[in-house]
């Protein structure tokens, strides 16, 4: 790889870091959103919302996200719906890191005590109110070190969008080593640009973190 | 065939079809249950040493697994697999066979990660202990082996059940290096048969059974070796 190879690979690795940038911008939002949705549901939905939301948490994180993103994108045709891989890779990565999530939520929203909404409802607000001025932004700052660990994994995770014939970064690492026989160059490289990613967004999420603490 | 409609699909599978699959579908799981004890097996053997040299290394040991640990779990396990499996091939001119390979990459993983969970274990332990056992004239490795990691084992077990279902689910990558496992059993019965929704999710459920059995048998040799009144300390790891 010399000269104008190279500048080729580079322009292809970049190609391919701006889907799974993409990929990350879109899921980890939703996936978070999700998370908190579930979350809530399992600590204060009814009965049957409650069921559906473990079930829902319980299954997504007892299946590899491999399967999910193969039952997504060339199960369902099978059943008349389709998927562009890029929406099947978005749709499987957010209900995938949405279960892992609610987890945090939950066990957040269960370290809240009872009797601060009870306080709240005994000032004459609605659960509704109380959940989200009193619960809710107790909760998002203690699960934040729990969800930010999710979205790292989310972007190490991302490289299993090749897997649904997506171009991704992974995958344009893939057809550079496969053209040039250059295997431990090309995937080192392709790791040391997710690690990068992955270090700038562990940093961001301590900055958040700090930024967000409550002084004591 | 056609496009069915999603009633009719449902009744069309080809249920002899699924049925011969099943024994394929066994062998596949022992494959990937054999990946499974091979790579926490590794990370466990390497992860206990790499924990302790986290806590109480000298400034380059440290130095050097704090590069490990940042290369093992900063790239995507996907990455690793490959440069393992085609990355050792051109490094040292010999092909290791696919399920070796996977071994080695999910492996070292596990390590860097149990690495890890052992270095909070171990910091869990006071370190009035570690004093007081020298000041009883052990050395120090010997606090480490008598002392300290008996208790740290028992703070980590749960981060390590967890530890568990997360390269159960990470082995569903070896089909990409040629290993037949469970997952690459699953595609051959989509093929074959055409039902490829059904062949999905049935192993989807053999992976959700072993995730949830594997917890189980967890939280039995944790109630086991439990010490009282230590019960309620644990590391997590958080996936």
């Amino acid at each position: 790889m010399i000269g104008a190879d190279l500048l080729e690979a580079v322009q292809k690795l970049y190609d391919g870091l701006l889907v799974t940038l993409r990929l990350i911008a879109v899921s980890a939002p939703a996936g978070l959103a999700l998370g908190v949705l579930v979350g809530l549901t399992e600590t204060y939905g009814g009965r049957l919302l409650r069921g559906l939301a473990i079930g829902y948490q319980i299954t997504f994180r007892g299946v590899p996200l491999v399967v999910q993103l193969f039952i997504l994108y060339y199960g369902l045709p099978r059943l008349g719906i389709t998927m562009s891989p890029f929406a099947a890779a978005i749709v499987g990565f957010t209900l995938c890191s949405g279960a892992y999530h609610a987890e945090y939520v939950r066990s957040a929203v269960l370290s809240v005590p009872d009797g601060q909404t009870e306080a709240g409802r005994a000032v004459g607000m609605t659960l509704g109110q109380a959940v989200r001025h009193i619960v809710l932004p107790q909760v998002l700052r203690r699960a934040l070190p729990g969800c930010g660990n999710e979205i790292v994994y989310l972007i190490k995770y991302s490289s299993l969008a090749y897997l649904v014939t997506l171009v991704d970064l992974t995958g344009q690492g893939r057809l550079l080593a496969y053209a040039s026989f250059r295997f431990l160059e090309t995937f080192f490289v392709v790791g040391l640009i997710y690690l990068t990613l992955v270090a700038l967004a562990s940093s961001l999420l301590r900055a958040v973190e700090r930024r967000l603490r409550i002084p004591t | 065939m056609g496009r069915t409609h999603p009633a009719s699909a449902v009744l069309l599978i080809d249920q002899k079809m699924i049925w011969n699959a099943v024994p394929g579908l066994l062998d596949g799981a022992g494959v990937t249950l054999g990946l499974v004890v091979g790579s926490v097996g590794v990370g466990m053997l390497l992860g206990a040493p790499i924990g302790v040299g986290h806590v109480y290394g000298s400034r380059a040991v440290r130095t050097g697994l704090w590069l490990f640990d940042r290369v093992f779990r900063g790239f995507p396990a996907i990455v690793l697999l490959f440069l393992a499996f085609f990355g050792a091939g051109q490094l040292l001119s010999v092909r290791i066979s696919p399920f070796l390979a996977v071994i080695l990459a999910l492996g070292l993983r596990s390590a860097a990660y149990q690495g890890q969970i052992f270095r909070g274990a171990l910091e869990m332990v006071e370190r009035g202990q570690l004093e007081a056992a020298r000041a009883l004239g052990l050395s120090l490795p010997g606090t480490v082996r008598c002392v300290l990691l008996p208790q740290a084992a028992r703070f980590a077990l749960p981060a390590l059940s967890n530890e568990y279902s997360v390269v159960l689910k990470d082995t569903a990558l070896a089909f990409t290096v040629g290993v037949v496992d469970l997952m690459s059993r699953a595609k051959f019965l989509a093929m074959r048969s055409r039902e490829v929704l059904v062949a999905y999710l049935l192993v989807a459920g053999v992976y959700f059974v072993l995730t949830y059995a594997g917890i189980a048998l967890f939280r039995i040799v944790e109630r086991a070796i439990a010490v009282p009144g230590l019960g309620s300390r644990r590391v997590r790891r958080s996936r």
